[in-house]
């Protein structure tokens, strides 16, 4: 298992380069991280995959850009949209993470669509900037969010990654920290682990139904 | 009113904490403040008077917060959540905690380690802007925006210097 971090931004995007985000993800306990606009390599022992992250974008689009990528250890996550959106991007090949669940609307992502993401190995993501950054009402309404989610992922059985979306190494933290703000949202331990190994489940291939003796 | 024996005294917990980026200047009452907003934002307030939280020292970049035994992890949680100090972003991270004051102060005079000078040029130009080094240490390297205000820094490293 190898705790990833399942979104960073490095510069251009954010104010660090990728190698000193790797270098300080190293000292802060992580294995790998998810790096927006970088290609997969590895730096200072930390294995960095290259991030794809689509938004704004209609279904048709998304399928299209899907099929354009040609980094095949590329990560492709797309931002959640409405109910519709989410149950038609769970069954599209190629897609990995729904993000920023906590931002869509509150009907968005139901059990129909847990299910379909149980099914078609399609995590959904937490994003921890909310719980870190925001105050009051934005932070209520995350964690909120994020425990509607986790009652449905104990249902589903879908995967969960966990996510710091740092443009800095300021806005980073470490395991121990991360694993704290996931217990205020009622996960314990082995539910953190899980979640930090969400990425493992989405890029390893699924064992299959028949096989050859 | 008088002094309680130490049996009858409430146990205390000291946090050690580093403050990034380097070089940042902290005023203990600035920092108390920051502290207090945060365990009050996330605990609330019922919670922040159980934590008693104070900060004791602050010195080169090391802090000790003192919170009441028991609360350390309440106390953990709510640091993770600062995220500026007076309108610049920070961060603090957690050493170690302890019982005693004195057992942190060795472990920041083990901590403190010298910086290194830069390889190569003091001076460089990234997107059209003129950064200079600020702070290099291993291969951590600060570079701050040339200027008065409104001065950007950017987290590299030395291998992302020989690249610029």
């Amino acid at each position: 298992m190898k705790i990833t971090d399942a979104c960073i931004y490095p510069y251009p995007y954010g104010d660090s380069s990728v190698r000193r985000m790797a270098l300080e993800a190293r000292s802060l306990g992580f294995d790998r991280l998810v790096a927006a606009g970088i290609s997969s390599g590895n730096f200072y022992g930390i294995d960095v995959l290259n991030g794809v992250l689509l938004r704004d974008i209609t279904l048709k689009d998304l399928v299209n850009h899907v099929r354009d990528i040609r980094d095949k250890n590329a990560v492709v996550s797309v931002q959640a949209g409405d109910s519709g959106f989410n149950r038609a991007v769970t069954s599209v090949k190629g897609i990995s993470i729904i993000r920023g669940i906590q931002s869509a609307d509150r009907t968005a992502f139901d059990h129909v669509t847990a299910r379909m993401a149980a099914d078609n190995r399609v995590a959904v993501d937490i994003d921890l900037s909310p719980l870190i950054s925001a105050r009051g009402i934005i932070r209520q309404r995350a964690i909120h969010r994020y425990r509607d989610i986790l009652v449905l992922e104990r249902r589903f059985e879908f995967p969960i990654t966990l996510s710091s979306h740092a443009r800095s190494v300021l806005e980073m933290r470490a395991v121990r920290e991360i694993s704290g703000l996931c217990s205020l949202l009622g996960m314990d331990s082995p539910d953190v682990e899980k979640a930090f190994a969400g990425v493992d489940t989405i890029t390893t291939p699924p064992d299959p139904a028949v096989r050859v003796l | 009113m008088t002094v309680r024996p130490p049996t009858l005294r409430e146990k205390r917990r000291y946090v050690l904490v580093s403050a990034e980026p380097s070089g940042t200047i902290i005023e203990r009452k600035d920092l108390y403040y920051a502290v207090c907003d945060a365990i009050t934002s996330l605990w609330g307030d019922v919670t922040a008077a159980l934590i008693m939280p104070a900060v004791i020292v602050s010195e080169n970049g090391y802090i000790i917060i003192r919170c009441r035994r028991g609360t350390e992890r309440e106390l953990s949680l709510a640091l993770a959540t600062i995220t500026s100090y007076r309108e610049n972003p920070i961060a603090l991270r957690i050493v170690a905690a302890s019982g005693t004051i004195n057992t942190l102060r060795e472990r920041i005079q083990r901590l403190q380690t010298p910086d290194t000078e830069p390889v190569g040029p003091q001076e460089y130009i990234v997107g059209e802007k003129v950064f200079h080094v600020t702070y290099c240490s291993g291969q951590k390297v600060d570079l701050i925006e040339k200027g008065f205000k409104n001065t950007n820094r950017l987290f590299l490293t030395r291998e992302d210097l020989e690249e610029l």
